[in-house]
């Protein structure tokens, strides 16, 4: 077997790849790259399975090779990471957009999922960022929420979903999307989960039905109030 | 290092008894710097190349996009960042913002960027410049490159608001540099684009071109001694400012924008300025130029005057006109007849356009010939035998060779611009 395939047994938390790998390279027959995904998720995968992500747009259409198609060490990323968060309750919706991403960013995603304390040296953090790159950051940011049409896009905060894992300005993202959605679809009612990674290993969970005040006094205060709960949550357990 | 300025006035001499107009040259000097070095010394590059992929790229404008691409990666090292940004209806960042130490990455990537859809050209934009600002270094120079043949029809498309959106960007460090392609792209957008973006500006007729302006775009950003430069004309005891030839855009402090400032390339203001009553020794304008180096920190500034011996307004007219100066005032009015012009094919009016062109052509026959006259009225004779042929082409000649008083524009070798 390769040993640079993601996530093989010789690579448990798959700190060797450098994400400088040429996935486009690598190529698998369907029984091969059902094997290869079988064994490193620990459960079988059917050709149908592959099939249907490929019919929805999840998996990269396969290659041919005659009559049969071909994989790329991309389509086993891709097959990886879409399973990797269905198994967290993660619908198909919701992963679509984390699988579209380049292969580097597929890498770290994967990386991440499975070892959240592994450095990525893809992203920078936060504290890294000099103030000149935050104010561009923010200013983009500013345009593109300036831009979209929160009706446009009543997915929007799904495609945050597996943030931890994109590069760029997570808290700016956050926040541009928490405005438009609470200006924008404030009253659709249901009981349906949003997972927002803050911090490797730290997820907020954020319900349809939960009412988040508008920027300002109120947000602050209500922010406030959060941090609160979870320092006396902390301080107890201590 | 530090710029220098220097005038030169049409006449070497103001009226003491009377009112004179002046008119003269500023030119921005770069400072001496050896020829060889540069790509050694060069500050680190952070580029977004954005590729429109729309599905008017299909067969060779995107074969030679890929190629220039990859062109591209080849010239870069591992101090300079690359990320490659695809668009059509949607955008999709192909490569994100990375060090170049493995040109093969970038080149399998492009390799496969295949054609279809609309033309989301500021999405596209966007993404390009998020990819910048994640890598965004002070110290070095961290810049947008859009290139596309087409008219932006997805997302947002008004000019002028992707033209503040850009300079906004402009302001918080990174510059854009907009590359139109092929025969249907918006020139007055991509104009728009790379004025406010502080960067090039080319216009690609044919694609086998793009290495060359590739490689043109890495030298001169290489090269790049100052960006933002504003220059500030400021007349003094009861002078006037009557015009500036170049009709340079206004930067928010209120100073002329001027294209960034390269090693090896002086850049030209055209004024004119009427004068009372002139005394001896007085101070007729002072000038002050404001800039960014790459590298280094906050605002520089240079502040310089001159002044002018003083004669009889007779003895004035007797003056020989400087022919240098002269010359260049006219490059500088044949480039807003064509504005002119261009501004009359909008309005349907060829007859018009054309008679504006032709009236270009007598600045130059006032002056002595030169090859640079010479070329000149070649361009403007071409352009007006182009006007019924090709309506298109010639609007989008004019259009470049017009900016050429105001910004960097690629001449891509053909000798026209």
């Amino acid at each position: 077997m390769d040993d640079s395939v993601p996530g093989s047994p010789r690579q448990p938390n798959g700190r060797a790849d450098s994400g400088e790998r040429d996935l486009a390279a690598e190529s698998y027959g369907l029984e091969e790259l059902l094997a290869l995904a079988g064994e490193r998720l620990g459960e079988e995968i059917t050709p149908r399975t592959v099939r249907l992500y490929a019919t929805q747009g999840l998996i990269d259409r396969p290659g041919r090779e005659g009559r049969s198609a071909i994989y790329s060490g991309r389509h086993l990323l891709q097959l990886l990471l879409i399973r990797s968060l269905a198994r967290r309750g993660l619908s198909l919706t919701a992963i679509a957009p984390v699988v579209a991403g380049s292969d580097a960013e597929l890498l770290s995603q994967l990386r991440q999922l499975e070892d959240p304390t592994a450095p990525d040296p893809s992203r920078r953090l936060s504290a890294s960022f000099s103030s000149e790159q935050l104010q561009a950051l923010a200013y983009l940011d500013e345009l593109n929420s300036e831009e979209s049409d929160p009706s446009d896009q009543p997915s929007g905060l799904l495609s945050l979903l597996g943030a931890p894992l994109t590069t760029g300005s997570l808290t700016q993202k956050l926040r541009s999307r928490l405005s438009a959605r609470s200006s924008g679809r404030s009253s659709a009612a249901s009981s349906r989960w949003h997972r927002f990674a803050l911090a490797p290993g730290v997820e907020l969970h954020l319900s349809d039905s939960a009412s988040i005040p508008p920027t300002g006094s109120r947000r602050e205060a209500w922010l406030q109030r959060l941090v609160d709960r979870l320092r006396e949550q902390l301080d107890s357990d201590g | 290092m530090t710029p220098s300025l220097h005038f030169r006035p049409l006449r070497p001499a103001v009226a003491a008894d009377g009112a004179s107009t002046l008119d003269l040259l500023i030119t921005v000097q770069p400072p001496e710097r050896s020829a060889e070095e540069p790509t050694q010394s060069r500050p680190p590059l952070n580029l977004a190349l954005v590729i429109d992929r729309s599905g008017s790229m299909m067969g060779r404008k995107l074969c030679y996009a890929r190629k220039a691409a990859q062109f591209l990666a080849g010239e870069l090292n591992d101090r300079d960042h690359l990320a490659i940004v695809t668009f059509n209806s949607a955008v999709n960042v192909l490569v994100p913002s990375q060090p170049v130490r493995d040109p093969l990455r970038f080149i399998s990537a492009i390799n496969t960027i295949d054609p279809g859809g609309a033309t989301a050209l500021f999405d596209g934009w966007r993404a390009g410049a998020t990819e910048v600002a994640n890598q965004l270094d002070p110290q070095g120079l961290n810049r947008v490159l859009l290139l596309s043949d087409g008219q932006a029809n997805k997302g947002l498309t008004n000019q002028r608001r992707i033209a503040n959106r850009v300079e906004g960007l402009t302001k918080r460090g990174i510059s854009t540099s907009a590359f139109g392609l092929g025969s249907s792209f918006d020139e007055d957008l991509m104009g728009a684009i790379a004025s406010a973006g502080d960067g090039t500006l080319a216009q690609i007729e044919s694609p086998e071109q793009l290495d060359d302006l590739y490689a043109s775009e890495l030298q001169g950003l290489a090269g790049t001694l100052a960006r933002r430069v504003g220059i500030r004309i400021a007349p003094r005891h009861g002078a006037q400012l009557v015009e500036v030839f170049n009709d340079l855009e206004k930067l928010e402090d209120g100073s002329l924008k001027l294209p960034n400032l390269r090693a090896g390339q002086e850049l030209t203001v055209g004024l004119r300025l009427k004068l009372p009553a002139w005394v001896s020794n007085q101070e007729i304008c002072s000038v002050r130029l404001a800039w960014n180096s790459p590298g280094g920190d906050g605002r520089q500034e240079l502040e310089t005057s001159f002044t002018l011996p003083v004669m009889a307004a007779a003895d004035l007219q007797g003056l020989a006109a400087d022919a240098v100066v002269a010359e260049q005032l006219a490059l500088l009015q044949a480039n807003r007849q064509r504005r002119l012009a261009i501004e009359q094919l909008d309005d349907g009016d060829i007859d018009g356009a054309e008679d504006t062109l032709l009236s270009a052509t007598t600045l130059f026959s006032l002056i002595p010939d030169s090859e640079l006259t010479r070329r000149e009225l070649r361009m403007l004779e071409e352009k007006r035998a182009l006007l019924r042929q090709d309506r298109n082409l010639s609007r989008k000649r004019l259009s470049r060779e017009s900016l050429r008083s105001r910004l960097n524009i690629w001449s891509g070798g053909d000798g026209s611009a």
